[in-house]
């Protein structure tokens, strides 16, 4: 740990930082997503499906620049965000949150709607016969029943964010303290001659905050769990 | 194991066979193309120079560009480079020092400038000089500028900054990118009102536009090194460092907006 | 006013549902070897499922009127209906699975209560219990108990026997007969089975093949 200074302490907490938000603020957009494609057949769905697919199959840099385009200082959207409701994402961690939260999404969306596509719609159908309204029925039948697979998918989502790179690189550039994370510290570091050592004990570090993640969505699985041994 | 299963596992077992040939088999009867890594900022003019001297009857070459520090790397690590097209000194020492790249092999080819720009429908002026308000040009924006830790643009862009004496007012204020053409996307987009690259990246983009070079004697010179790859055997490899220094290469790096070197066979 | 009347028609597939259909038995059972329709014709009686053409009346309000476009959903129709494969919500309490339905009507005294539904059922033992660990007759008896408490107009029970191996059937019989002598609701027991029948049904209706052939009091049933 004495190759790391405190720029990279800075980083390593910016990481997780932008990783929660990121996977968070995601979540509800990934689980409406994959409501969406899992049980219901329209036309477009392939359409949609392909466009919630692009962060994963474009380049990353490919991802960053549209960011640039669009959410920049000077970008449409970027300015109807700073013009409505404060919020700057032009290099900010909040720009490298949204470049995170962009490529998480995918493989969120993908997770979920395994667990989404488990349910074959039954006990909904009851949910309905029961008198509840259609709301009521995603939110106290579907949502509970897929918690496992929504847990796996923020788990996800956290793990790909928090390795993310090239997107934010091209959008936001490599600030310290805004946008400097595990990720870009480490390809900084294998970019000057001797860099190794700090390079690997970031990566360990990395890797120690993923199984810590992965330790928490386990424990939070189990307990919503608990009282599920088979489908009646 | 029903019928379909073991026909895809046969051929599975038969495309992994034949990679695992072709991986194996030594050299086929064709010459090997010329292998040469470059840094990233030579692409177009060294593109030029290479049709012209396989359309003069060589062989084919074939160009890896990438971050100088990265292809360095990849050289220390046995990768099969014939030659090394550096756009920084200091690698090409480190290569040197590593037993990669020998003495009597190596020459400086290039030099370039370093300039600051901006958005091309910006009305700003500036020159560069001690004591110029840089911070007020930013203006609250920040400066793009190739991460002065890792890539050689940066290293100069930062020592000009000392130099002049301007690095406090925007040090707190930068935009550190991956590499020097990163920068041109935030100037030509308006992310960042100013940006520092080399002349030669100008004509990449036409949203950006020259504000102020930086004067002379600021930096350390800007070098371009190139050397044959201690390992290879390519028989053409010397040759085509040789060619890279004549009249006709120079030409075509000219007119990117490199400099021109005087024939040196030793670094300086 | 007829308590029940159907004129539908419903096409899926090969299939083909088409049915007429008018009754005032409070305790009725629709006959009929299986793949006749009548699941079929319990899910277009439950807005489950829609027909193309038709129309659907109970006690005289229009539950679906194709001509009038009325298309009332399954949450408002206030039908009991009991799974064949009980349908418990397996990540609620038993309790919580039978106040599920009593969640989404208007506040107020239900015309039946908990106690009685949990007498009538014995479900007092189980109701901390989750539906996995419940056996099958025991899930059957929760889902009647569940349909109960949702306070419908009509109890619609699917084949209540068939899900149950031969020991547990004795055991939800003697429900059944109590569910029968409570009257609380009309019933509408659909099945292939005579014994069912005659357990729960003071009249019958015969499904084949998608069309009503007729229909009998159990009394004639049972001698014939």
């Amino acid at each position: 740990m004495t190759s790391l200074g405190p720029e990279d302490y800075q980083a390593i907490w910016l990481s997780v930082k932008i990783a929660s938000v990121a996977s968070l603020a995601s979540l509800p957009f990934a689980i409406a997503m994959a409501f969406c494609l899992a049980r219901f057949r329209f036309r477009g769905h392939m359409l949609l499906n392909v466009l919630v697919h692009l962060p994963l199959v474009l380049p990353p840099v490919v991802t960053g620049y549209v960011l640039l385009l669009l959410f920049g200082r000077q970008g449409p959207l970027g300015q109807m965000l700073e013009a409505c409701c404060g919020i700057v994402l032009s290099f900010r961690w909040t720009g490298a949150a949204l470049a995170a939260a962009i490529m998480a999404f995918p493989l969120m969306v993908r997770t979920i709607r395994v667990s989404f596509e488990q349910g074959d719609g039954r006990l909904e159908q009851a949910a309905a016969s029961l008198g509840a309204p259609p709301w009521a029925i995603f939110f106290t039948i579907t949502l509970p029943l897929a918690m496992s697979g929504i847990v796996s998918g923020l788990l996800i989502g956290f793990a790909k964010a928090l390795g993310e790179f090239g997107a934010t690189m091209t959008f936001v550039s490599n600030i310290p303290g805004q946008s400097r994370t595990i990720a870009t510290s480490i390809y900084g570091y294998t970019q000057i001659p001797d860099g190794e050592a700090p390079a690997l004990a970031l990566a360990g570090i990395s890797i120690a905050i993923s199984v810590v993640a992965l330790a928490l969505s386990e424990m939070l699985m189990r307990r919503t769990q608990r009282h599920r041994k088979a489908t009646p | 194991m029903p019928a379909r299963i073991s026909a895809l596992l046969r051929l599975f077992i038969l495309t992994l066979g034949l990679s695992l040939a072709g991986l194996l088999a030594p050299a086929c009867a064709q010459p090997q193309p010329l292998m040469v890594y470059a840094a990233a900022s030579l692409k177009n003019a060294l593109d030029d120079v290479a049709k012209d001297w396989t359309a003069s009857g060589h062989g084919a070459v074939v160009i890896n560009y990438a971050a100088s520090s990265t292809l360095a790397q990849q050289i220390a690590a046995d990768a099969p480079a014939d030659l090394f097209f550096s756009a920084d000194l200091d690698w090409m020492d480190w290569l040197q020092a590593r037993g990669k790249v020998r003495e009597g092999q190596r020459r400086v080819l290039l030099g370039n400038e370093l300039v600051l720009i901006t958005t091309a429908s910006s009305p700003l002026t500036l020159r560069l000089e001690k004591g110029v308000r840089l911070s007020e040009a930013l203006a609250g924006g920040r400066l793009a500028i190739a991460d002065p830790r890792l890539v050689p643009a940066g290293k100069y862009g930062k020592a000009a900054l000392e130099h002049l004496g301007l690095w406090d007012q925007v040090s707190s204020a930068l935009a550190p990118t991956e590499h020097v053409r990163a920068v041109l996307n935030f100037v030509a987009w308006g992310e960042t009102p100013l940006g520092i690259v080399y002349r030669t990246d100008l004509r990449a983009e036409p949203k950006v536009r020259l504000l102020a070079p930086f004067p002379k004697g600021s930096h350390p010179p800007i070098l371009y090194p190139a050397a044959v790859v201690t390992p290879s055997r390519h028989p053409e490899a010397v040759a085509f460092l040789t060619y890279l220094a004549s009249t006709q290469a120079q030409i075509r790096f000219e007119q990117e907006g490199f400099i021109r070197m005087p024939d040196q066979d030793q670094k300086p | 006013m007829t308590f029940l009347a159907l004129d539908v028609s419903y096409q899926r597939g090969d299939f083909h549902l088409e049915f007429l259909m008018q009754t005032d038995a409070t305790a009725l059972a629709l006959f009929g070897p299986s793949g006749a329709g009548k699941t079929t014709l319990a899910h277009v009686l439950a807005g489950l499922l829609t027909p193309q053409r038709g129309s659907v009346m109970l006690n005289g309000i229009p539950l679906f009127d194709h001509q009038a476009r009325i298309n009332v959903p399954p949450q408002r129709r206030r039908i009991g209906y009991v799974f064949q494969d009980a349908r418990l919500f397996p990540h609620l309490t038993i309790k919580n699975n039978l106040l599920y339905g009593r969640m989404w009507q208007p506040k107020g005294p239900s015309p039946i209560a908990f106690e009685d539904v949990v007498s009538l059922l014995d479900l007092a033992p189980l109701l901390d219990r989750y539906p996995p660990s419940l056996s099958g007759g025991e899930r059957q008896r929760v889902a009647i108990g569940r349909a109960l408490m949702s306070e419908p107009r009509l109890l619609l029970l699917d084949e209540p026997l068939s899900a149950l191996d031969e020991a547990r059937k004795d055991e939800i019989i003697a429900y059944l007969k109590r569910l029968r002598l409570a009257a609380l609701v009309p019933m509408i027991t659909i099945t292939h089975r005579r014994e069912e029948v005659l357990l729960l049904a003071d009249e019958v209706v015969f499904v084949d093949r998608g069309r009503c052939t007729g229909a009998q009091s159990t009394a004639s049933f049972a001698a014939g």
